[in-house]
Formats: C-alpha cells, sequence, structure tokens
C-alpha cells in the first residue's frame, strides 16, 4: 500500500453564493463520503483550509496577500489515503462532493525515500 | 453501509439561517442587513467545513454560539469604522446580546421581519422576495426557480426592498395598536401569496412547490404563536393553507399532469392536514367575525367533506361564494359563482353572470373565463362552441400544466 495526497481545488465557497439549505446538503455529502474512508480505513489524515492566502515568491522573497474570491482554483483542502495504486486511489476520489461546483480533485503519490 | 445519513433535521440550516439574522438585526438594526447577511453566511460555511468531521451534539446551539460570537466580532468591527464606542462588555448592550438569542426573543424578532418584509414602503413584489431571502432563508437562485423567475430579477428586488428599509429608516418592531390591523392584513397577505405561488405554479418539481407552501404554513404558524398576531384572521388563514396543501398531492398525477377535482384520487387527501385545519378553524370562528379566509376555508373544507365529486353541496358552497363576494367584490370570485353554478344546473343564470364582466377583467387568469364558458356549452352539449371557447383559452393560457389540461379536455370533446 502506498500513501496518497488528494488535494482539492474549486472555487471558494464564499464566492458560490450557496443557500443555506445547499450547504446543509453538501455538508451531508462531505459527512458520508468521511464516514466511508473511515470506515474502509483508507484516510490517513487531512485537512480543510483557510481562504486567506499569502504568496511569497522571487529571489527577493515577494510578499503578496492574495484575495481567494474569484480565484477557480484554490485548494480548499487535502486528504491523505492510504491505497494499492494510482487507480484505487482515483476511486476513493469518486466520492469527492464538489465536481458539481467545478471542483476538481489532484492525485499525487507520497514519495518514500529509502534510508 | 447504511448508516451514513446526517443526523441533522431537514432545513435546519435554512430555519436557522433565519433565526441568526432576525437577532442579530435586533441587535444592530436593519440598515446594517447587508453585513449581516454576510456574517450570517460565514457562519453556514464555516459550519458546513467543521461539520463534516462530525456533527455537533447541539448544533443549534453550535450555530447561536457562533453567530453571536460574529455579532461581538461585528460590533468590534463597526465601531471602529464608524470611530465611536461601542461598548459590548458592559451595560446595556451586553445584556441585550446575552437575551437575544433566548428561543422565546428569536421569535420575536422573526416576527419583527416578517413585519418588515411586509412593510407597505415596500413594493409588494419585492416583498416576496426579501420574505424568502431573510426569514426563510432562500437564495436568490432558489427564490428565482420556485417563482419562475429570472436570478436577476430576483437580486433586483432583494436590492431594492434593502434600499427602502434603509432609505426609510424602518424601525424593527411589532407594530403596536391602531396600526397593528392593517399591517398585519398585509403580513397575512403577503403569506397566502407565497403559498399561491407553491399551490398554483407551473412548476415541476413537486418539492420545490411544496417548500413554498410549507414555508407559508412555518410563518403562519410563528404568527399564532404571538398574542397579538393570533386572530381569527390568521387562524383562518392556517385553516385555509391546511385545506388546500391536504390536496396538493391528489392534484397532480405522476406526470406532474393536473387533475381536475371532479377526477382527483379523494384518497390521496392527506387527512392529517384537514384535521389540523379543522382545528384551527374552530379557533377562527370564535368570535363569530368572518374574514374572506374564512370563507375560502369553509368552501375547501366542503370539498374536502364530500366523498365523491357528486356528493359535493354545491348549494352551501353557492351560499359561501356569495358571502365571499360580498366581502372581496372581484370578478375572479364571479366566475366561481358561475361555475358554481352550473354544478347546481343553474345555466342560465350562470351565464348571465359570466356576461356581466369581460375576461380581461381577470387579467392573467382570462383563460379561465374561456375555460368556464367551454364548460357551459358543454352542458349544453354545444360542442362546437365549446372547443371555439376552449382554442380562445389556449391562446390565453401562460402555465405549462394548465395547458396540457386544456389541450387533454380539448382532445377528449373532438374524439367523442
Amino acid at each position: 500500500m502506498k500513501d496518497f495526497m488528494l488535494i482539492f481545488m474549486s472555487q471558494s465557497y464564499e464566492s458560490q453564493g450557496l443557500s443555506p439549505d445547499e450547504m446543509q446538503a453538501r455538508m451531508g455529502k462531505w459527512f458520508t463520503w468521511q464516514q466511508k474512508m473511515a470506515a474502509d480505513g483508507v484516510v490517513k489524515n487531512g485537512n480543510a483550509l483557510h481562504e486567506q492566502r499569502r504568496h511569497i515568491s522571487g529571489p527577493d522573497r515577494v510578499v503578496s496577500d492574495l484575495a481567494a474570491t474569484g480565484v477557480k482554483e484554490l485548494v480548499g483542502g487535502y486528504y491523505v489515503v492510504t491505497a494499492r495504486d494510482l487507480e484505487h486511489a482515483s476511486e476513493i476520489a469518486q466520492g469527492y462532493p464538489d465536481y458539481d461546483l467545478g471542483g476538481t480533485v489532484e492525485i499525487r503519490e507520497v514519495m518514500v525515500f529509502d534510508n | 453501509m447504511s448508516e451514513t445519513k446526517v443526523p441533522l433535521v431537514d432545513h435546519l440550516f435554512r430555519h436557522q439561517y433565519g433565526k441568526m439574522l432576525a437577532a442579530l438585526t435586533r441587535i444592530f438594526g436593519p440598515s446594517k442587513l447587508e453585513i449581516i447577511e454576510d456574517a450570517v453566511q460565514d457562519t453556514f460555511i464555516k459550519a458546513m467545513m467543521t461539520w463534516r468531521e462530525g456533527i455537533p451534539p447541539n448544533p443549534e446551539g453550535w450555530l447561536m454560539t457562533a453567530a453571536k460570537n460574529r455579532a461581538i466580532d461585528l460590533l468590534r468591527k463597526l465601531s471602529a469604522e464608524e470611530k465611536r464606542a461601542l461598548k459590548i462588555d458592559s451595560g446595556t448592550t451586553a445584556i441585550a446580546l446575552g437575551e437575544v438569542f433566548l428561543e422565546s426573543e428569536i421569535e420575536d424578532a422573526q416576527l419583527r421581519m416578517i413585519f418588515m418584509a411586509c412593510h407597505p414602503s415596500l413594493n409588494p413584489r419585492d416583498q416576496i422576495a426579501f420574505a424568502l431571502k431573510t426569514i426563510s432563508g432562500f437564495s436568490s437562485k432558489e427564490i428565482a426557480s420556485a417563482l419562475l423567475l429570472k436570478d436577476e430579477t430576483i437580486k433586483k428586488r432583494l436590492v431594492r426592498a434593502r434600499k427602502s428599509i434603509a432609505s426609510s429608516d424602518l424601525e424593527f418592531k411589532i407594530p403596536q395598536g391602531a396600526d397593528l390591523p392593517s399591517r398585519l392584513n398585509r403580513v397575512l397577505e403577503v403569506l397566502y401569496l407565497i403559498f399561491n405561488e407553491g399551490f398554483h405554479s407551473g412548476k415541476k418539481e413537486i418539492l420545490v412547490r411544496k417548500d413554498l407552501c410549507g414555508e407559508a404554513m412555518r410563518l403562519c404558524q410563528m404568527l399564532l404563536k404571538n398574542s397579538f398576531t393570533e386572530t381569527p384572521k390568521t387562524h383562518a388563514l392556517f385553516g385555509l393553507m391546511c385545506f388546500h396543501a391536504a390536496r396538493m398531492e391528489g392534484k397532480l398525477n405522476e406526470e406532474n399532469e393536473i387533475i381536475d377535482l371532479k377526477n382527483q384520487d379523494r384518497s390521496k387527501w392527506f387527512g392529517p392536514l384537514v384535521i389540523i385545519g379543522n382545528q384551527a378553524m374552530i379557533k377562527a370562528v370564535e368570535s363569530g367575525e368572518y374574514s374572506t379566509y374564512h370563507y375560502e376555508a369553509a368552501i375547501a373544507a366542503e370539498h374536502l367533506k364530500a366523498k365523491t365529486f357528486e356528493e359535493t353541496d354545491w348549494s352551501q358552497i353557492h351560499n359561501y361564494y356569495q358571502q365571499l363576494y360580498e366581502l372581496q367584490p372581484t370578478e375572479f370570485n364571479l366566475l366561481n359563482i358561475a361555475f358554481v353554478k352550473m354544478q347546481l344546473g343553474k345555466l342560465e343564470e350562470s351565464k348571465a353572470i359570466l356576461e356581466s364582466f369581460h375576461p380581461k377583467d381577470l387579467e392573467q387568469r382570462a383563460y379561465l373565463y374561456h375555460g368556464a364558458f367551454a364548460e357551459y356549452h358543454l352542458l349544453k352539449n354545444e360542442k362546437s362552441k365549446a372547443l371555439n371557447c376552449l382554442d380562445e383559452a389556449l391562446k390565453l393560457v401562460k402555465n405549462e400544466a394548465e395547458k396540457r389540461y386544456l389541450e387533454e379536455k380539448r382532445e377528449s370533446i373532438s374524439i367523442s
């Protein structure tokens, strides 16, 4: 078994204008997915991320605070899951609830270094 | 895995939204509505993210605490912006903050919100949109979908409503004394409009329609819980809504086609709602003062009482319509009287009534006039005249379900 990171990218929830009913339904879907993964014993860890973004870039370490609104592919959170291979990890990622909101899941295998 | 269902009450977020908005508006005043709406929205996003991992034991309490903390943040932010010191940790504001979130006070705040939404300074069409947004927690998209309008139209109405509220500097309170009856009348009218939007909607999804009817009934129940707004009229409107809603399932078939009263499967009518409606009507008639809602409810109840269409007590219904017409002399009520007279076999009287006004008087319901005349000709066995009338009706009808109904009726006549 290997570790894979599922990285969730979408527009921020704030900019989607979801109604309370839609938010409740969406939360239910996340909860269901989370429960299923927990029951299957595949999740190792994961986090949701705040929207506030700061970039530091370039040799001069330029610091810039960026707005989250209007960004199509904002990283909103991640899970690290245990899976046999990329195919298996993709299967797990099928349950991600925000595809209908234009969300994307990026799947990356966690590198293991032999010492 | 079957036990993955989230243990949350249906519409919990939606209902909490209305509560939180009302409580916060009571603290900050209606002029801050936009900021408050954003704050409440933020609270839900936070809940949505946090609760993924597990629902807190007391979700409502969690939300209210979050809203309260958000209120304190807001107070700080606003007082800083306005460069004046709002003392939040002492004195009256602190007391108010604590009390505002008590269940009874939230109910009171929601009533204030209802009265504000239905304030005469707001455009009537904006009132419905604004009420659904601020009291019922619908998004503009959901309102648009329910009312069969564009999202843009609803957004404009919401902006206009907020502007009217800010510019008229409305007070956030339940009207007192001499003002109360007329203001309450308008509230009841708006609730009935919301209900009718759901009940008569051409919208396909039955869920959306039930949502609107359910909201109108829920708000009506809120009025019934307050001693100032619990009036015979409010009881009568609630009873009326129960009676109509009881027939909801029987009104449409699987394909969402309208089934007329004559052909509805009466076993699909929902008994428990009839009982609740009857209880409301007992309270409604205590004072002996009757409103249009009383008569409309009495008519709906007569239909519910009849086990078959043939057993309908048309003379009793005729009687109620006459009294309704006295209170509310509209062409629409005349049309109904004409229809009832046909059922009583009084064809010529019926015709005379129909000829006493013009279809245009019924505005967007003008097609019903031609539909009634078609019925008259059918009863007189004048098929071709009936078909002509149905053609006229079909030219004017907008609602898809109604249109299909008329088309099928036309079909059945031309082949018989």
